[in-house]
């Protein structure tokens, strides 16, 4: 399908949102200052599994400075139980009451003249704990009879289910072999360098909250964090921030507005809240999933799939925030850009004693790409069959779309050949095989790797919930404001907040599209919670598709009535009415024009200019539901359109492993991405290098640790590592654009895919690297000292070197 | 995360620091380049009752050439030395050294004696001034003292300084003519502190034997690791692949390395032993030899 | 303890300031609150991030590992002090037009890194650009556009060597 040449959708757009990025002066949340503002600092459990027997806060409260100081008592008493995604009854409150479940939940919080001097009140409060065994194995906690995190569940195994979708008995008993990994994905952590945090501010006398903070959701779930502050959600107003960063954490951030909003109630003053970096690592909601994985793809002698079998433990920590929608995600494109016919689920969540888990950029997705990919590869190399040739051989065809996988989820459109074709030519395949055996020959270890992964878009809520029988929400839609001011300018409208993504140059280049004004001429503003229309915000990468959607649909409603009025002046039909750089005219009659200014001067000053019976203004709004969400069936074999707006990636890294170090060398890295038709190229291109980068960070440096006492041991920058500018490469990327038949302009989402193929595509790369001493790679991250012992064991066992 | 409270004191001669180290004892801190003290502070994990801020000894930052050796003044900042024409010419190992702490905003604030008095077992110069067998000048009010390098750290994050001490010079012997140096060292990321380095520096005679040779590791236990036996099988020797492996065994063999999330001890001792081996065979080449 | 404060004199971007500090206030702290310069951010406050980087005498220092009273009498530089009037100076632009951003909460710092990088070494190799700007983190770009964002201001001479500032 031919990309339809356009105006301003697919150019190179100078971004709105980086002059006040730029010049240091951006609204971030720790840049709020109000009259008579405190500062909040938290005291946090060293325990990771413990009651608390008494707290006293005594000598904290008789310290000068000092303004309020909350324990779980008040927060029983300030707040109700934090939101979360799940059915079942996992109560977390923003401080720990009775018992602390982790090793950094919050258990006292206070609020003093500013942060150094509440810190030091903080060391005052005395707490005594009674420790109770600590759970950190996740197959351990599920056992039973062993000791429980929540005494009102049965047990840790919060969840379990088993979903199956196609002929799977078939499929396996028709194979010719069955490929089986064991798998391990540790734990990573979203990290932003902008850490969550809140200021609140309460009128008792109206009963009005006021928050400012990068949470995420404000027009979406703010009756939540009503509910969990208990204000009615008329008196809530939650007010959109500059966002430093989230890639998913900062989603509710329920955690930091309750302690801000209740130290605010105690104390009378307006309260900020700001994360430190230790408690971002220990206690936030960004971190992501953690599983261990037992799969089987089931083969027929020619390297056909004809089944697949997933079963996985995800270790959720403490609570049970997010639920399983890290799991809806793995759905949603379980089974890859690949024809397999039939496939089985099985989920066991499970809880220990460790910080709970969020959603990080991929959200469970990435984990199931690399668990594909694993198979795939082993697939070729059990069999004797080429890599590239196997993926060929499987790929769903460019003539089969719009696709509907086993599990009922759709693939809007997508082109697998064409993509691996122009990754393979990129990369040069053939020559890099010759430069692979001139290494090899010289004892070094380079590989090649190769993924060819899905990156699903724009989710539909019912992910959260079609794993019950009870039906949920279904609503999950993004809307925008858009005028014509009395001067011509055009003014947008979002209610969701800026999270490092364009936001702005997305809808401005839509509105430039559909009337041909330049994108730096439009204006972008925010609205809150109390004045917003519903919006979800930025997640599952929907927001190019949401935001498109709904600037197109306002503009259609605000040229209705802008050609009415043209059309007036003009003595001509609207129907005729054409929208140019500078303002409307007549078609095929340009010098029968009024310019945007006249319109909207028209508009807001000139009633009796006007046709008849026309309002005064010229503002339209207009709320995009997701394009194409279905219900699941009531028994769950088919669980509908949820995340049907797919795209698509290869990439091919190059490495090289030092066999005595472990260390691996990124020589060359390839990505081709397909996600539709592109708003503008080179923001595309930094979401898929900074997504390239974090997947280079699960592949070899990111994991969070805990020892046996369930002590966080990656509590700092020293410990849990980002990559810096010396460990990445330069990435190599390409586009392939086959649109979406659902959306406007044929766009999807694409600032995941980077993160969700990377690691699979590393996890090749040094697999092949080590191809000679017959190493398989399970676990990510690869750590020099992973690889290393790998590398010595196979040495060791003498293992005969692979053809490969 | 904000430090806790002290007193603070900003002494502009060294007279002045010392004395203030002599009336508060170990109430107080030192506070140099703030680079590794800082953070403590914020963490919280250093609670000192006094910070003495040296920063404004002026007296104390220089490096001075002498005879053959260089004299640096506890105060200067590593960027400084790394940079200085006299330490590239007679010391290029301890410019490679410093090139390797951190990043250069770090390097801009942190000081050669500050790096060496908290005795970060993980740190570079520490190894590398035992390496070179550099005499360690501390002084104290009304008199002062010079200890070799190997003497000065005792343990873990712990020196020889008494708490009324300051470390005030470091000075380094020239180095003999034909010598070759290499400090290399293995992290996780470009700029973190090492798993494993390691300082060689290795003198071959006009037939390419080696004549002297000074081995010493960080990362490799509590204190800077001198490896006597390895310099032991070197000296002699013309130093071939055989040799070069004995050597590598023996430094692995002296090391007494953590475990730590980053690495095992025994994943240490192997990075020893495979960094050791090639510091010698770069040094060796530096010093003209090699085949 | 007593509670001291003493009174510090800080030139930041051309500005002189007096202000009352506890000696244990970090310098961004007295950036931030006390002289209202929001522009350097704070991202980790144990010197690894970067985020807090500013110059002070002309070099880059991370301003959470600095005491204010340390900089007393000293001449600091903070993103504020590049643009002009809200024009954006030429390395900001080339920061804008080769994308070296997303969220922006890194680019005060990296800004500077860049500035001081390009005043030192007017014609940096990409593995000189690497191994500067490795100094502080960036969670959103991937550190392409940052790379590309400082060779375009080294094509353009947007910094002038060895400036003054």
């Amino acid at each position: 399908m031919a990309t339809v040449p356009r105006t301003w959708i697919g150019k190179d757009v100078q971004r709105l949102e980086d002059p006040r990025l730029l010049t240091g002066r951006a609204n971030y949340t720790d840049d709020v200052r109000l009259p008579g503002m405190a500062h909040a600092a938290v005291l946090r459990s060293p325990q990771a599994h413990a009651r608390i027997v008494r707290i006293d806060t005594s000598r904290a409260r008789a310290l000068p400075g000092v303004f309020a100081v909350i324990t779980g008592d008040d927060a029983k008493e300030l707040s109700n139980p934090l939101p979360a995604f799940c059915a079942e009854p996992v109560v977390q409150y923003a401080l720990a009451v009775d018992k602390v479940r982790y090793a950094g939940e919050a258990v006292a919080a206070v609020a003093a003249v500013d942060r150094y001097t509440a810190e030091d009140t903080v060391e005052l409060i005395d707490v005594e704990y009674a420790p109770l065994p600590v759970l950190t194995d996740p197959i351990e906690a599920m056992k039973p009879g062993a000791p429980k995190v929540h005494d009102n569940l049965p047990s840790n195994l919060v969840f379990e289910k088993t979903l199956s979708f196609g002929d799977v008995a078939g499929g396996f008993a028709s194979a010719d072999r069955v490929i089986r990994r064991r798998l391990r994905w540790h734990r990573a952590s979203a990290q932003p360098l902008e850490t969550a945090g809140a200021v609140c501010r309460y009128n008792p006398a109206s009963g009005r909250m006021d928050v400012w903070s990068n949470t995420n959701m404000i027009n979406y779930v703010g009756w939540l964090v009503a509910n969990t502050l208990k204000v009615a959600t008329s008196k809530l107003n939650i007010n959109p921030m500059d966002v430093g960063g989230s890639f998913g954490s900062k989603h509710v951030l329920g955690k930091v507005i309750a302690i801000a909003g209740m130290l605010a109630r105690r104390s009378g003053r307006a309260v900020k809240f700001m994360e430190d970096r230790v408690d971002n690592l220990t206690a936030c909601e960004n971190l992501a999933c953690d599983r261990f994985y037992d799969v089987e793809l089931a083969v027929g002698a020619d390297g056909t799939f004809t089944g697949l079998r997933i079963k996985v433990v995800d270790d959720y920590g403490a609570y049970f925030q997010f639920g399983h929608g890290t799991h809806g995600n793995a759905l949603a494109q379980a089974t890859g850009p690949y024809r397999i016919p039939g496939f089985e689920y099985t989920v066991q969540c499970v809880l220990t004693n460790k910080c709970q888990q969020g959603v990080f950029r991929g959200a469970g997705s990435d984990a199931n790409n690399f668990a594909i990919e694993r198979l795939v590869d082993a697939a070729a190399q059990e069999l004797g069959l080429d890599r590239v040739e196997i993926r060929r051989r499987n790929f769903i065809a460019p003539d089969a779309f719009p696709f509907k996988m086993p599990a009922g989820n759709i693939y809007d459109s997508g082109d697998y050949p064409k993509v691996l074709d122009q990754a393979l030519t990129m990369a040069g395949w053939n020559e890099l095989r010759k430069m692979q055996a001139e290494a090899r020959a010289q004892g070094r270890f380079v590989g090649i790797g190769l993924a060819t992964a899905q990156q699903r878009s724009v989710y539909g809520p019912t992910e959260f919930w079609f794993w019950y029988d009870a039906a949920g929400l279904t609503s999950v839609p993004e809307s925008v404001g858009l005028s014509l001011g009395p001067t011509g300018e055009f003014i947008v409208t979002m209610f969701s907040p800026f999270w490092g993504n364009s936001p702005e140059t997305v809808v401005a280049q839509s509105v430039a599209e559909e009337f041909g004004v330049d994108p730096a001429t439009v204006t972008v503003t925010y609205e809150d919670s109390l004045h917003g229309l519903p919006s979800a915000g930025p997640g599952g990468s929907r927001m190019t598709v949401m935001l498109t959607g709904a600037v197109v649909g306002a503009s259609r409603k605000l040229k209705e009535k802008m050609a009415r009025i043209a059309a007036h002046l003009l003595e001509a039909a609207p129907e005729d009415i054409v929208f140019g750089a500078s303002g409307a005219s007549v078609r095929g009659a340009p010098d029968k024009a009024v310019g945007y200014p006249d319109i909207g001067l028209k508009a807001y000053w000139f009633k009796l200019d006007l046709p008849a019976g026309m309002e005064s203004g010229l503002e339209a709004r207009h709320t995009y539901d997701h394009p194409y969400l279905t219900m699941p069936s009531a028994d769950r074999k088919d669980l509908g359109a949820f995340y049907p707006m797919m795209g698509h990636g290869a990439h091919i890294p190059v490495v090289e492993v030092n066999p005595e170090t472990g260390q691996v060398r990124i020589l060359r890295y390839v990505a081709v991405h397909d996600v539709g038709t592109i708003v503008n190229p080179k923001s595309l291109r930094g979401q898929i290098a900074g997504g390239i980068t974090q997947g280079i960070g699960m592949a070899l440096y990111e994991q969070c640790l805990y020892d046996a006492d369930g002590q966080p041991l990656t509590a700092s920058f020293m410990d849990y590592l980002l990559p810096t500018a010396q460990e990445v490469p330069r990435i190599e990327i390409g586009h392939v654009e086959t649109p979406s038949p659902f959306t406007e302009y044929g766009v999807k989402g694409g600032g995941e895919g980077g993160r969700m193929i990377a690691p699979a595509a590393l996890a090749s790369a040094v697999e092949d690297a080590l191809a000679p001493l017959g190493v398989t790679i399970d676990e990510l991250p690869m750590t020099p000292e992973r690889l290393a012992t790998l590398i010595e064991a196979a040495r060791a066992g003498g293992r005969a070197s692979l053809a490969r | 995360m904000k430090p806790p409270r002290f007193e603070y004191a900003a002494p502009h001669k060294t007279d002045e620091a010392v004395a203030l180290l002599s009336q508060h004892g170990d109430r107080a801190k030192v506070l140099a380049g703030g680079q590794s003290l800082v953070p403590l502070l914020n963490f919280r994990l250093a609670r000192p009752e006094v910070l003495v801020d040296v920063n404004r000894v002026a007296e104390l930052a220089y490096v001075r050439p002498l005879e053959s050796g260089v004299a640096i003044g506890a105060l200067t900042r590593q960027h400084t030395v790394e940079r200085a024409d006299v330490i590239r010419a007679r010391l290029p190992i301890v410019a490679a050294a410093c090139r390797l702490i951190g990043h250069l905003p770090i390097r801009h604030r942190g000081t050669i004696g500050g790096s060496l008095a908290h005795a970060d077992p993980a740190s570079e110069l520490p190894a590398v001034m035992v390496a070179l067998e550099a005499e360690l000048t501390v002084t104290r009010r009304g008199s002062r003292r010079t200890l070799p390098a190997e003497q000065f750290f005792t343990g873990m994050l712990t020196t020889a300084l008494a708490p009324d001490e300051l470390l005030t010079e470091v000075r380094v012997p020239g180095l003999p003519p034909r010598t070759g140096s290499a400090f290399i060292e293995i992290a996780r990321r470009a700029g973190d502190f090492a798993l494993v380095g390691i300082a060689a520096l290795v003198t071959l005679d006009d037939g390419g034997r080696v004549t002297r040779a000074r081995l010493a590791l960080c990362g490799a236990g509590p204190m800077p690791v001198r490896a006597r036996e390895a310099e032991r099988v070197l000296v002699g020797e013309r130093p071939d692949g055989r040799v070069l492996d004995e050597a590598a065994e023996k430094i692995a063999a002296a090391t007494d390395p953590p475990s730590d999330i980053h690495a095992s001890a025994a994943f240490r001792k192997k990075l020893a032993r495979h960094l050791g081996r090639q510091a010698i065979e770069l040094a060796v080449r530096r010093a003209g030899g090699g085949s | 303890m007593k509670r001291s404060v003493s009174v510090i004199s800080l030139t930041v971007s051309g500005v002189r300031h007096e202000v009352a500090v506890e000696p244990r206030r970090l310098l961004v702290d007295c950036l931030r609150d006390d002289l209202g310069l929001t522009g350097t951010h704070i991202g980790c406050e144990h010197g690894v991030c970067g985020t807090c980087t500013v110059l002070v005498d002309g070099e880059s220092v991370r301003s959470c590992l600095m005491l204010a009273v340390q900089a007393d009498g000293a001449t600091i530089t903070t993103v504020e002090g590049l643009a002009t009037d809200g024009a954006l100076d030429p390395l900001q632009q080339a920061f804008r037009e080769a994308q070296g951003l997303q969220c922006g909460f890194c680019t005060p710092g990296m800004l500077l890194l860049a500035w001081e990088l390009l005043r030192d070494h007017p014609s940096p190799s990409e593995a000189e650009i690497r191994e500067a700007i490795s100094a502080n983190l960036c969670r959103c770009t991937g550190y392409q556009g940052i790379v590309d964002a400082v060779q375009l201001a080294a094509e353009r001479h947007a910094v002038a060597a060895g400036a003054a500032r």
